[in-house]
């Protein structure tokens, strides 16, 4: 009895704040999303969002940037964070360190950074233009492109060092093993690396995937108006039009989409655990 | 003139000593719009104000939309005496009886304005103290010539340096309502002004917020856009070669007005702030510090001002006004058809 007590003090402020700071304002969305122009309960919001083709194409927009920003994040993610798990403990942390250190600086002064790169007459437009590769005026900005760039850049270090605490923990004689029954170094990290390091791949992708549904910094400045995605469709109807009741009901509709999303990837790295 | 103007002020402050002896000064209460403005505002009306008339002054920041609001919620016991609206929500304020009507007389300065500033009063809401005009921003080192009319957007020559604002963004809303009537629509049809847009969506650049628009002048080598003339002013001083002109279909603007809040005890210093607000010298000052246009005929610019804001009567004469409550009520469908439009 003395336990459970002892438990729920330590616990306390957590829930406490989890309470208040999470499911109240999620309760307060939900309610809001069922509210009418008249204050009567409806679901009008729900279908002037899901009838609408212009919408859905931003639901679209949202999924397939995300998918794309998240694989380029694993298929980056995982080559690095093999190296960082191979090399001295010394240069793993200095790797590490370049990793976290994006991380330091704001994500907003970050993705000015890539504006002033990706814009007319920027570094990286002005290089593919002496490089004949592109004309004068061509600018990444207001691209999908800038838009994953820019995602990728904010996610990897999540994506890697999720991949990179569980590949420290494969046991190096496996592949020792691999390698000394014949197997190549591509075939190694096929069957031996590449599946023990799933449940990392999983959980970092999980992370880069709800992160860049959700984003609306980063896809606002590089995308521009031009290419809407969901959190900044939410973020125009609560705080340009004012309609707080539309506003709540694409959240609604963006929280379960994450969540119907989550469910197979905690089934299967579930089962890898178990 | 000035001695007596301080004459009859001394007359006026002796006589409230004796109104209300050892009473705490007369006070009054009012909105700003914060930021820049705010500070301006103090500078030209609110602390000369205080002076001249020995009275307390309290501001509070309200954006319009807000200070509406406050309004209604007040309606029992309101606490503003002065309430200052710049997205035309007088219209509604006088409608719902939260401001009263002022008539000319009761503000000596309300003769030396043009009739624009003043029409409003019929309706009772109170007079335009400042005008923020919709026009052309363009690059006068860059663009290969100098616009003229709003059509000149549409005008091969600019073709891919064309900047266009978000309808989210007040100034946004005004130039594209410009550009659908150019183009032979009203608020009521703007299918015109829609697929005039479309025309230009493959080659412009759309933004959707003042920093952005300036980011667009300075970097990405924007020629035109049209935008407010007090934006152009801000490019300026950050060292851009940005002028701005009147299209010669006409100027809509946005109208700054200073209105009577009704059910108030002391409505008669409350005239006379708005009385000081509408005078030359302080409308002079706004030209000067934001380059808001005056309302007062009286006000004395000097040339190179008068050329940086709508002043004289021809200048004037092309302003004009979408009605303030029409466009509130065609906000949103608009907003939400433009980003089905804009969207790729």
């Amino acid at each position: 009895m003395r336990d459970r007590l002892e438990d729920l003090s330590l616990a306390g402020p957590g829930i406490l704040l989890l309470a208040l700071a999470f499911i109240l304002p999620i309760v307060e969305m939900l309610r809001l999303s069922f509210v009418g122009t008249d204050g009567s309960v409806t679901v009008e919001h729900f279908v002037r969002f899901l009838s609408d083709p212009y919408y859905l194409g931003v639901v679209w927009r949202t999924i397939y940037l995300s998918i794309l920003i998240t694989a380029i994040c694993a298929a980056v993610g995982f080559p690095l964070a093999y190296v960082m798990a191979r090399v001295s403990p010394q240069l793993r942390l200095w790797l590490i360190v370049l990793v976290i250190l994006p991380l330091m600086t704001s994500v907003v002064v970050r993705t000015f950074g890539w504006m002033v790169l990706l814009g007319r007459g920027g570094l990286i437009p002005v290089v593919l233009w002496k490089l004949g590769l592109a004309g004068r005026n061509f600018t990444l900005m207001h691209t999908e492109a800038a838009i994953v760039i820019g995602m990728v850049q904010v996610l990897l270090p999540f994506t890697t060092l999720s991949i990179l605490g569980v590949i420290m923990k494969i046991d190096r004689r496996l592949e020792e093993a691999a390698r000394t029954m014949g197997a190549s170094f591509l075939a190694t990290m096929c069957n031996v690396v590449l599946p023990l390091a799933m449940p990392g791949i999983l959980a970092g992708s999980l992370l880069a995937f709800t992160l860049s549904v959700s984003s609306f910094i980063t896809p606002s400045l590089l995308g521009g108006v031009r290419l809407p995605v969901v959190a900044g469709s939410i973020y125009e109807s609560a705080t340009k039009t004012l309609e707080w009741n539309f506003a709540a009901a694409q959240s609604v509709i963006l929280l379960v989409g994450v969540l119907i999303v989550l469910m197979p990837y905690i089934r299967l790295s579930e089962r890898r655990h178990g | 003139m000035f001695a007596k103007v301080s004459r009859t002020t001394a007359a006026l402050a002796l006589a409230a000593i004796f109104i209300t002896p050892a009473a705490a000064k007369d006070k009054l209460v009012i909105n700003s719009y914060g930021g820049a403005y705010e500070q301006i505002h103090r500078k030209l009306v609110i602390e000369p104000f205080m002076k001249k008339y020995d009275v307390d002054v309290q501001v509070i920041t309200a954006y319009s939309a807000d200070a509406l609001a406050q309004l209604r919620a007040q309606k029992a016991a309101p606490q503003y005496d002065v309430i200052h609206f710049s997205g035309g929500q007088e219209v509604v304020a006088a409608r719902e009886g939260l401001i009263s009507p002022i008539k000319a007389e009761e503000l000596p300065n309300a003769k030396d304005l043009y009739p624009f500033a003043v029409e409003g009063l019929a309706r009772g809401e109170g007079p335009v103290h400042a005008v923020a005009a919709i026009g052309l921003l363009y690059n006068k080192d860059t663009a290969p010539k100098k616009p003229t009319r709003w059509a000149d957007l549409w005008d091969p020559a600019y073709k891919d340096h064309v900047v266009l604002t978000d309808l989210s963004n007040s100034y946004g809303l005004l130039g594209f309502l410009m550009m659908n009537k150019v183009k032979g629509g009203d608020i009521k049809n703007p299918d015109p002004g829609f697929n005039a847009v479309k025309e230009l969506l493959g080659s412009a650049v759309i933004v959707s917020t003042s920093p952005e628009l300036q980011q667009n002048f300075a970097q990405n080598d924007a020629w035109i856009a049209p935008y407010a003339q007090d934006y152009a002013y801000t490019l300026r001083k950050a060292g851009l070669p940005i002028e701005f002109v009147q299209g010669a279909e006409g100027t809509p603007a946005v109208y700054l007005t200073a209105n009577l809040v009704a059910n108030r005890p002391n409505q008669d210093l409350a005239k006379k702030f708005i009385d000081f607000s509408i005078s030359p010298e302080v409308q002079e000052g706004w030209a000067r510090e934001l380059r808001y246009s005056p309302t007062n005929k009286a006000a004395k610019l000097d040339d190179a001002l008068a050329k940086e804001v709508v002043y004289g009567d021809k200048a004037v004469a092309g302003l004009m006004r979408f009605d303030p409550v029409e466009v509130d009520a065609a906000r949103a469908s608009l907003i939400e058809r433009w980003k089905k439009l804009i969207a790729r």
